[in-house]
């Protein structure tokens, strides 16, 4: 049971950050806070009582999107379904539909934001191996002598290991930042106990570009999630497949490698057979949707959007 | 804003009521407003029973601080239609018999409405992910997907209203859709289950369990927990005036663990406060001074020579031993021109209705000790109560609130006599209700089974001889386990006539969680091991599986192996039709090589796919083509 003796919901960015800044220890800052209510509860925390919760779904600045310089930037109250609902997010973040479409459910996508998923900083999170195939950053806010300042950093090395960020007391985020990736294929595979409302063992994003013909890869990038500490890029495979004319044999040959990222304490048998087949699919799924003429043997689910 | 007002709209009224510090939207909406319609099944998001719209976005009430909520726009399932009107969707899972416990049904209906909602032409596919948040545990979804396609049909107006009506019953109500009576008051939210229910001056109970899984207690001390204040009284075995036990064959388990704990989450000792969350902060105040006790998980560890005891009365750990006997099993394999033997084990199961245990104690002007709960054995309870409290049976009377699923898990009395007794000791109505998490740790669960079965069998496929010996977990109290013995013994080797048979099935404690009555009673960990048998004899003999069992089953006039002349026998029909439906491709298990053709088909139920809503009519060809 979760009980705490303020709930604050500034209506901007500098009162949150007031709030912030001069609350007792142990005060919690929220948005979707799907998370926080089930962690409260026995087997997790146990009941928890907190001197306050701070909401900062109500700040107007932290709404919201823009897209400028090929970059997107989400404000940090964007949740996951927007990714599924908003038809320019689903073309410049052509992994997010589908990485949203498995995580939790449509009643969950509408509260749970893709930042909170990022300060978790879950092995598991869906939302971080999307990222940093997006090559995500992620912005924060502090007060500095009564001075807003701000800063930003990739994903890739805001998120330290399970639950460790490079947040400091006193930062809340403000927008995450990624590619606006136009003519690209995404896609995103998960395995769990359910297709709903599931935690990843293992998941992959993937986002593709061939060059004209279709023919051949000009741009590859490879998430993995679920199977070690931290969320990485399969920059290896990436490499290895980019500027190559795309082929089955190619594909299978390159992703082999990816059984050796698993680095997970519990499955690792079940973990490194499944990963490689995996990131096939993903890459597959991905030409599929870049609308390659390529058609591989692993596309049992294919999506379309 | 703690203990501040909060405002929201809910159902189109104004509403503004003072919120505590703890509360979630479903409580809000629960406890303040007495909209129970919201259920809470989990607590964590997982299942959907307290779905709600909050701005005309379906959410879940249990992941929302009710903070969170204020000034907003709240619609809940009371509120989906006016008076005593069904909407289309409400009526059209009336039509389909949707509605079986009902305890999810309210969320089902919410995001059936809002499914709909976001897309008037949703299909099946989309339908299914669309509702993939919400669980049911009765009725395989099956119903409840065709109660939304009839509804999205009414509702853009491709199925005439017509369709909607009851159906007119001709001769016989076998193969006609009967309306069920009580489908009205679950599509709405109206009917109230025991954790739905609110009497004035009602105490809240919480129950303290062992962390142990085997622990004499040493001492428990009460003091600083009854000193806080807003608690009303604690009890532990100690209050118990009468016989103390329960079980519904041996009378082994005391209504709080007395002098020792048996199991991980047994109870210890029960809160009444005031409210739910003074009662929980008083279970951290009560001191338990435990001696460990070496334990034992394994059931045949536990009836080794020199293994721990957990019940003086049962030195051997053994609750119940069937044995079944027919013909002579040796003469029986020396006939077989094969011998098999194998082992098959199955494992615990959680039951996980929809509804956690929950219900409410009072005595009544009469002194009538009553107690009102899910509970799927009333009578049994209360004569066993009656025992425990020292009371006449005209001082006890159980009531029976809608089972919100139990699926046998409510037949065994788990917490009806600490209600009874908090509620003789203060005279006020007391209610508990679990938590999901107490749900699955502490109550009964399915028999894990370990089965060794020895079969002897002629090339022809006449089976000579049958040796089955079952060893089943019974966990730390004897609840139903010899009724599930006794059953598992009768069912064990399937409706196949032996000539010669030794059936044993033994009930055996442990310190695991106790095992008591599940669906099948037994049967499905018997059959699980003979029809897994029958089959693998099939493939090492060459024979067509259904062949192996016409050659073996019960016809009539057949001796069952506990002595039971039958009259009539059906399992050959069932054969002839599971084999024509299944399109059963005639031959052994082995004759089909890598590729079979009888599996899928249009009968049967595809894989819940995502990414329905992406899809665009157009793709469903590339669709088929790249599958």
């Amino acid at each position: 049971m979760l009980t705490f003796d303020q709930y604050l919901t500034p209506d901007t960015l500098e009162e949150a950050l007031w709030l912030w800044r001069d609350a007792p220890e142990g005060t919690r800052l929220i948005a979707g806070a799907t998370d926080i209510l089930p962690w409260a509860r026995e087997g997790r925390a146990g009941d928890v009582h907190l001197p306050a919760l701070i909401d900062v779904t109500k700040i107007q600045e932290l709404s919201g999107y823009t897209v400028e310089g090929g970059r997107v930037r989400l404000g940090a109250n964007v949740v996951y379904q927007d990714f599924l609902t908003d038809e320019t997010l689903r073309r410049l973040l052509p992994c997010m539909p589908f990485c949203s479409i498995w995580f939790a459910d449509d009643q969950i996508r509408e509260q749970a934001t893709l930042a909170g998923n990022l300060v978790n900083a879950s092995p598991a999170a869906d939302g971080t191996p999307a990222v940093l195939v997006l090559n995500g950053s992620i912005e924060l806010a502090r007060l500095e002598d009564g001075v807003v300042e701000r800063r930003t950093l990739p994903v890739a090395e805001f998120i330290q290991g399970p639950g460790r960020t490079l947040m400091e007391r006193g930062e809340i985020v403000t927008a995450v930042t990624m590619d606006a990736l136009d003519g690209y294929g995404g896609s995103f595979e998960k395995v769990g106990h359910r297709r709903s409302l599931v935690i990843s063992v293992a998941c992959v994003a993937a986002v593709v570009k061939t060059d004209a013909s279709g023919r051949n890869f000009e741009d590859v990038r490879l998430g993995l999630g679920g199977v070690g500490p931290m969320a990485v890029r399969l920059t290896d495979i990436e490499e290895r497949l980019k500027g190559q004319p795309i082929s089955s044999e190619l594909i299978r040959e390159a992703c082999a490698s990816a059984a050796d990222r698993v680095a997970s304490r519990s499955r690792v048998a079940y973990r490194r057979r499944v990963v490689p087949g995996f990131v096939e699919a993903a890459i597959e799924d991905a030409l599929a949707h870049a609308g390659a003429p390529y058609r591989g043997e692993h596309q049992r689910e294919i999506i379309n959007v | 804003m703690s203990d501040g007002m909060l405002r929201m709209t809910v159902n189109g009224r104004k509403v503004a009521k003072s919120a505590a510090g703890r509360y979630r939207l479903i409580d809000f909406l629960r406890e303040e407003l007495f909209l129970t319609g919201t259920k809470e099944g989990c607590g964590a998001g997982e299942c959907g029973t307290c779905s709600v719209f909050v701005d005309g976005k379906l959410v879940k009430s249990c992941l929302m601080p009710a903070s969170k909520a204020e000034g907003a726009v709240i619609e809940t399932v009371e509120g989906l239609a006016s008076g005593n009107d069904l909407t289309p969707v409400q009526r059209a899972f009336h039509k389909t018999g949707a509605s079986q416990c009902g305890y999810c049904i309210p969320g089902m209906v919410m995001a059936a409405t809002s499914t709909l909602r976001e897309n008037p032409d949703a299909d099946i596919e989309e339908i299914k992910e669309r509702m993939g948040g919400n669980i049911c545990r009765c009725t395989g979804y099956t119903k409840i997907l065709e109660a939304v396609e009839l509804a999205r049909d009414i509702l853009n107006g491709k199925a005439a209203p017509l369709a909607l009506e009851p159906e007119p019953i001709g001769e016989s109500f076998i193969g006609t859709n009967v309306r069920r009576i009580d489908a009205p008051s679950k599509v709405t939210g109206k009917l109230r289950y025991a954790g739905d229910m609110v009497f004035p001056n009602m105490l809240h109970m919480q129950v303290l369990r062992s962390p142990h899984a085997h622990a004499r207690i040493v001492s428990i001390d009460t003091s600083a927990a009854e000193a806080l204040e807003g608690v009303e009284s604690i009890i532990t075995a100690a209050d118990v005036p009468g016989t103390d036990g329960f079980g519904v064959f041996v009378h082994d388990q005391p209504i709080m663990a007395r002098d020792k704990v048996r199991y991980v989450g047994e109870g210890i000792a029960a809160v009444s406060a005031e409210s739910e969350e003074i009662a929980r902060k008083a279970l951290s105040l009560i001191k338990v001074e435990y001696e460990l006790l070496p334990a034992v998980f394994d059931a045949e560890e536990a009836m080794k020579e020199g293994a721990v005891v957990l019940h003086d009365y049962a030195p051997t750990n053994i609750v119940k031993h069937i044995p079944v006997r027919k013909g002579d099993i040796e003469k029986g394999f020396a006939e077989a021109d094969l011998v098999f033997e194998n082992t098959y084990t199955t494992q615990q199961v959680e039951h996980a209705y929809l509804e956690p245990e929950a219900g409410i104690g009072y005595v009544d002007h009469d002194g009538v000790v009553t107690v009102i709960s899910p509970s799927q054995n009333i009578t049994h309870h209360r004569h066993m109560l009656a025992g425990i409290l020292d009371l006449p049976i005209n001082k006890v009377r159980c009531i029976m609130s809608p089972v919100g699923g139990g699926f046998g898990g409510k037949e065994d009395m788990i917490y009806q006599g600490m209600l009874a007794l908090a509620a003789m000791k203060t005279g006020r109505p007391v209610r508990l209700v679990y938590t999901r998490e107490e749900s699955i740790t502490t109550t009964a669960k399915r028999h894990p089974s370990r089965v060794t079965l020895k079969m002897g069998i002629k090339n022809d496929g006449t089976i000579t001889a049958v040796q089955f010996k079952m060893i089943s977990d019974g966990g730390a109290y004897g609840m139903s386990t010899e009724g599930v013995m006794r059953k598992a013994a009768i069912l064990s080797v399937g409706p196949y006539e032996y000539e010669n048979l030794q059936v044993d099935t033994i009930g055996v404690y442990t310190n695991n969680t106790p095992s008591g009555a599940f669906r099948t009673f037994g049967g499905m960990q018997a059959q699980f091991a003979t029809e897994s048998h029958l089959d693998i004899l099939a493939e090492k003999l060459g024979l067509d599986p259904f062949e192996i069992r016409r050659k073996n089953m019960m016809k009539a006039g057949s001796l069952t192996h506990t002595r039971q002349r039958l009259d009539t026998a059906a399992i050959g029909e069932v054969l002839d039709v599971a084999e024509s439906f299944s399109r059963w491709e005639k031959g052994a298990p082995t004759s089909r090589g890598a590729t079979r053709g009888d599996l899928g088909g249009p009968d049967t139920r595809q894989p819940c796919t995502l990414g329905a809503r992406f899809r665009k009519p157009a793709d469903n060809n590339k669709k088929q083509e790249v599958a």
